[in-house]
């Protein structure tokens, strides 16, 4: 059925969110299902607290179930949560927090000490011991952190671009076949916001203003390793994205290409007969997970999706997220030519976009891989 | 948007060199006239047009495609050079390594791009070896030695002060205009001679001082 490719396809797409509700339901059965559980009459305002108590229960028990915690994640942490959830969360869901609760206090503190280490081995080491590739590494991540930019005052501040340049440097060192590759940068940027936002019991959004110099420094101290090992636990899933030729990136254009033609061949037929190459404007799609094209509110409920989806959120279910955000452009992609649709791909209206809209490609994404996967035929 | 968009040629020019040279300000500065307002590093690439009346031959349409200069990127980046028919190959004058890289850069253009593609060497950021001459690592009579020897074009520019910004670009598309027509007429006078003409004369050079 999916092989006919359909204009109602893009038409539904372009729907409003409110209208995704139950789809977004589909990968996590039963967690969305407006309340019958929630003793209360009112429906919908009360689900975000019944997914809160959800939360809580769910890391109140002796050992955190991933499955559950995958299926809580997946659908996106509430806005009226704690920010500590979200963080919480993202270190379960990475392996870097332990999921027995009596041994998370002593895991996190040991591999904060591990961190510290590394820090020693790695860094402060002196500058004459490095080799001339090491110093080149640094030079191009000293270069490219004043201009990690994803809208908060704070990642100006000095402090924090020494926490950048630490992390990023010494996971370059100890990922020789990728190294440090341009964009890593931005990827540190929604674990530091997170976890920041945790620490300081802040919602991200009231982060803008922050001044770095308000924040203890055991806390940064803290930030800083944890930040480092959640963003080593997900590159580890998907270094072949970084390593020579970025063979895991390729792929994934590749797959987009394909996923587009099967589910809008119009555009697909309209993209191509302009001569737009796929490899054009999603290279860096893959390479930076959308993080260019969205505010980073909406980056960050991008990502409780692809850190519950585990091994296959930055890779296999990213195209399917790809392909969805870019048939919803399908309309005016139609109406461009060559040159417009550059020009449009590279800065696409999204500033205002909020979480609600990422659930909708969430959603989206979710029923376009289910169909694939039902009939894997139809991509071979 | 395309309304008034008349020109008489089309011409997919390309930006290269290592990361942070200042493609992606050349550029910016070209099309917009200021700097980039949030600079980031560029990934994969980024793409714009400038419509130019030349000198001689009528009105082209730039497609500049400016690239991601980072060494792991270069595998991909150089899939974005077919039918390019002019590259800024841009350097940094205060930084050797980086001007040694441009042979590397220069082989993958004549390996990817179209074989008679009009190349322009740039030595950018002259802005900071005004201010202090000892940061310039690069002479100016190397570069341009180099250049001549290799039959490319050279400039030294400033994205910064603007100097030779508007040059660099538009005497690369006057030269791709000059060769296209020449070998057109060559070919047409004369069957024998192939494509993969290469330059014989360096522009002009407009030393530090003159600002556009």
């Amino acid at each position: 059925m999916w092989s006919d490719p359909s204009a109602g396809r893009s038409a539904s797409l372009a729907a409003p969110p409110s209208s995704s509700a139950q789809a977004a339901s589909g990968p996590t059965p039963g967690t969305s299902d407006p309340g019958p559980s929630s003793s209360s009459s009112s429906g919908p305002p009360k689900k975000p607290l019944v997914k809160l108590q959800r939360f809580g229960a769910c890391f109140a028990k002796e050992a955190v179930d991933l499955n559950e915690l995958r299926e809580l994640l997946w659908s996106g942490v509430p806005d009226e949560a704690d920010p500590s959830v979200r963080a919480k969360a993202w270190q379960l869901m990475l392996g870097y927090l332990p999921v027995h609760v009596e041994r998370q206090v002593t895991g996190l503190s040991k591999k904060r000490r591990e961190y510290r280490e590394l820090v020693k081995d790695y860094f402060e080491r002196s500058p004459e011991m490095r080799s001339d590739n090491e110093n080149q590494i640094l030079r191009q991540i000293r270069v490219d952190i004043p201009r990690t930019n994803p809208g908060f005052k704070f990642f100006g501040d000095a402090v924090m671009h020494g926490i950048m340049e630490r992390t990023l440097f010494i996971w370059a060192l100890r990922n020789p076949a990728s190294g440090y590759v341009q964009g890593i940068n931005d990827l540190i940027t929604p674990f530091l916001v997170v976890f920041l936002a945790s620490y300081l019991n802040k919602r991200d959004e009231d982060l803008h203003e922050l001044e770095i110099s308000e924040v203890p420094s055991e806390v940064l101290e803290h930030i800083e390793a944890d930040a480092y090992w959640c963003l080593s636990k997900m590159l580890a899933d998907i270094q072949d994205h970084y390593t020579f030729g970025q063979p895991g990136i390729q792929r994934m254009v590749l797959r987009l290409k394909e996923i587009v033609k099967r589910i809008d061949e119009a555009l697909y037929d309209h993209l191509t007969n302009n001569g737009l190459e796929f490899l054009q404007f999603s290279f860096r799609w893959m390479n930076c997970f959308l993080m260019r094209e969205f505010p980073m509110r909406c980056v960050i409920r991008l990502w409780d999706t692809y850190i519950a989806e585990q091994a296959s959120g930055f890779s296999n279910f990213h195209v399917y997220v790809c392909a969805v955000f870019l048939v919803y452009w399908a309309p005016q992609l139609k109406m461009m030519d060559f040159q417009q649709m550059m020009l449009f791909m590279q800065k696409f209206p999204t500033e205002q976009w909020r979480p609600q809209q990422i659930e909708t490609l969430l959603a989206e994404a979710y029923v376009l891989k289910s169909l694939f996967h039902s009939s894997p035929k139809h991509l071979s | 948007m395309a309304g008034q968009d008349e020109y008489d040629h089309l011409y997919k020019i390309i930006l290269v060199g290592d990361a942070t040279v200042g493609k992606t300000h050349l550029l910016s500065r070209y099309i917009k006239g200021t700097l980039p307002k949030a600079p980031t590093a560029t990934i994969g690439v980024e793409f714009a047009t400038r419509t130019v009346p030349l000198a001689v031959g009528g009105t082209v349409k730039a497609q500049i495609w400016d690239t991601a200069g980072q060494e792991r990127y270069r595998a991909i980046t150089s899939a974005h050079y077919r039918r390019a028919v002019g590259a800024l190959l841009v350097y940094d004058v205060t930084k050797a390594q980086t001007f040694q890289n441009c042979t590397k850069w220069l082989e993958d253009l004549r390996n990817n791009a179209e074989p008679d593609i009009v190349v322009m060497v740039v030595g950018n950021k002259v802005d900071l070896v005004e201010k202090d001459p000892s940061l310039r690592q690069v002479p100016f009579e190397q570069a341009q030695a180099w250049a001549q020897s290799k039959s490319l074009m050279f400039y030294e520019s400033s994205a910064v002060t603007s100097f030779n910004v508007k040059h660099i670009f538009e005497d690369l598309l006057q030269e791709i205009y000059t060769q296209r027509t020449k070998v057109k007429s060559d070919r047409y006078n004369d069957n024998s001679t192939q494509g993969g003409m290469q330059l014989r004369h360096n522009p002009p050079q407009r030393q530090a001082g003159c600002c556009t």
